[in-house]
């Protein structure tokens, strides 16, 4: 029975946790296309967890957990993201690339210089779900209520900033702080969703679900709950089939949800293809 | 019966006699790009006002510093005695249609509500009182139909129609329009201008639109914007350059 493994009862807890958060935060990110800027983040995180290895090595802090650098890091840069984005007069989508590799290029310099602890790192790049304690489990519930409580009552304000920035200011509200705050929640649900695919895999599982329901639903909040189901579908499916063929969690569930938007794209455009010329 | 938004936005009281704009010299520029200088006016309150002029002229600069969003470099700017910030609960601005996304998860109804959002408890939860509001406002501009249809799949004058019936949700005191009959048909712009000429002295508007012949009649006010403001009377319009044609700038150069 593959329940009677204990690593993989937690894996399938973690993935059902994680399935919350990405789903509600996700859709938030692509119905706003800043998924790019989501990915900037995520990269940016391997810069914290690079100086947190190295000062646990040099400085001997060994209660330094990667995981705080990562969140340090998550958080400073979509801040920095938030300040571009209302008042740097600079093309966005360059300094969000800048970004990007500033936060890889940081992680990279300060693993080199801290020896022996590139394994830690691989599982935070390409994630491995079987390594999640019961503490962590704790976190993410507690980080998962905490993200659904957020995003039901910031629901209605999100999706206006989503849709017209300047109608959340005329009706009273700034949309610089509401801004920020949906990219401190998309920056938290990264760090979450590292445990489980990584940083380089974690883009994927945050848009592909959101994604696949919008092309399910024209109801903002029918297309939230799809992609929280289709993100527990395919972290659930991923896990098992990562258990079976012996492959690595992360890049299997990343797979899988990619698969499975190309055919639901593919499938959608042929169906508008088919309706076009039955049109014509 | 459910009372309708635009039935209970009752004519002012003494409209015209009270002062809802007051710019005094008023500049702006765009870093080293002046786009607005100089300008001086005053709008009563109740008044229906129609903003033209070339592009880039700066009617939309206008509009966006009323609603606080841009800072003048110079001058002042009070709507009914407070800041432009201070209003912005009391205003109702309708864009044009070109920047939402068409593939935006939401319904016309959905769109229309986004007006009330300021009336959202402290939960997040809006009170159904505005949702039968945001129905009644549909249904008034002949939308009931395609309240559930998703936005992005509207026509252009039919997305406009949705957008005026969100900026009238709130039940504003001063209405922004820019453009809404740029990218519509002839049929439905009529519709808008005349849905727009029903709500005259029931707040104050200011709409950009190029459409001068059919709103000659019904404008108290015309505003040509081309770097500074200069206000004419509708017969001065008729006069001068005869039904429908289009003011020319350098006649109005040393006006």
């Amino acid at each position: 029975m593959l329940t009677d493994n204990p690593f993989l009862v937690m894996a399938l807890i973690a993935a059902l946790f994680s399935s919350v958060t990405s789903g509600i935060v996700g859709s938030y990110v692509v119905v706003k296309r800043i998924v790019f800027i989501a990915g900037s983040i995520s990269h940016s995180v391997l810069g914290g967890m690079g100086v947190v290895l190295f000062l646990k090595s040099s400085c001997g802090w060994s209660w330094l957990h990667p995981l705080y650098g990562a969140l340090v890091a998550a958080i400073a840069s979509s801040l920095l993201m938030g300040w571009i984005h209302f008042k740097a007069q600079e093309r966005e989508d360059t300094v969000i690339a800048a970004l990007w590799a500033a936060g890889m290029a940081i992680g990279v310099i300060f693993v080199s210089l801290t020896p022996g602890y590139t394994v830690e790192l691989t599982h935070f790049l390409f994630g491995n779900i079987l390594w999640v304690s019961t503490s962590d489990l704790w976190l993410l519930a507690f980080l998962g209520i905490g993200v659904l409580l957020v995003s039901v009552i910031f629901h209605r304000r999100f999706t206006t900033l989503c849709f017209d920035e300047e109608q959340v200011s005329l009706q009273g509200f700034s949309r610089k702080r509401l801004y920020l705050l949906l990219l401190c929640l998309t920056a938290l649900s990264l760090v979450l969703l590292i445990q489980i695919v990584g940083a380089l895999l974690v883009i994927a599982l945050l848009a592909i679900p959101p994604a696949i329901a919008g092309m399910l639903s024209h109801r903002f909040h029918h297309l939230i709950i799809l992609a929280v189901l289709l993100s527990a579908l395919f972290s659930l499916l991923g896990i098992f089939a990562a258990y079976q063929l012996n492959w690595p969690p992360g890049a299997t569930i990343a797979a899988l949800s990619s698969l499975v938007y190309l055919a639901s794209f593919s499938l959608r455009n042929k169906q508008r293809r088919i309706r076009e010329e039955k049109n014509d | 019966m459910l009372m309708t938004t635009l039935e209970t936005l009752k004519p002012l009281q003494q409209p015209l006699l009270q002062n809802s704009i007051a710019i005094r010299d008023l500049s702006f520029q765009d870093r080293s790009l002046v786009i607005l200088e100089a300008v001086n006016l005053t709008l009563s309150k109740g008044e229906f006002v129609v903003l033209f002029g070339p592009n880039g002229g700066g009617k939309t600069t206008l509009l966006k510093l009323l609603m606080g969003f841009l800072k003048p470099a110079r001058g002042t700017l009070s709507l009914f005695g407070k800041s432009p910030v201070q209003m912005r609960k009391m205003m109702g601005y309708v864009p044009q249609k070109g920047p939402f996304d068409p593939l935006f998860p939401l319904t016309t109804l959905d769109v229309v509500l986004q007006g009330a959002l300021s009336r959202t408890t402290r939960w997040g939860r809006l009170p159904p009182l505005w949702k039968e509001k945001g129905r009644a406002l549909l249904h008034q501009m002949g939308l009931s139909h395609l309240e559930k249809r998703p936005f992005g799949r509207l026509s252009g004058g039919q997305a406009q129609r949705a957008l005026i019936a969100r900026a009238l949700l709130g039940e504003p005191s001063l209405l922004l329009l820019d453009e809404p009959t740029a990218h519509v048909d002839p049929g439905a712009e009529k519709e808008i201008l005349d849905l727009l000429i029903r709500l005259k002295r029931k707040c104050t508007i200011l709409l950009v639109s190029h459409q001068l012949t059919s709103l000659l009649s019904h404008a108290d006010q015309l505003l040509l914007v081309n770097r500074t403001a200069t206000p004419f009377q509708p017969h001065e319009i008729c006069q001068h350059f005869e039904l429908g044609l289009y003011p020319n700038k350098k006649n109005y150069a040393h006006r």
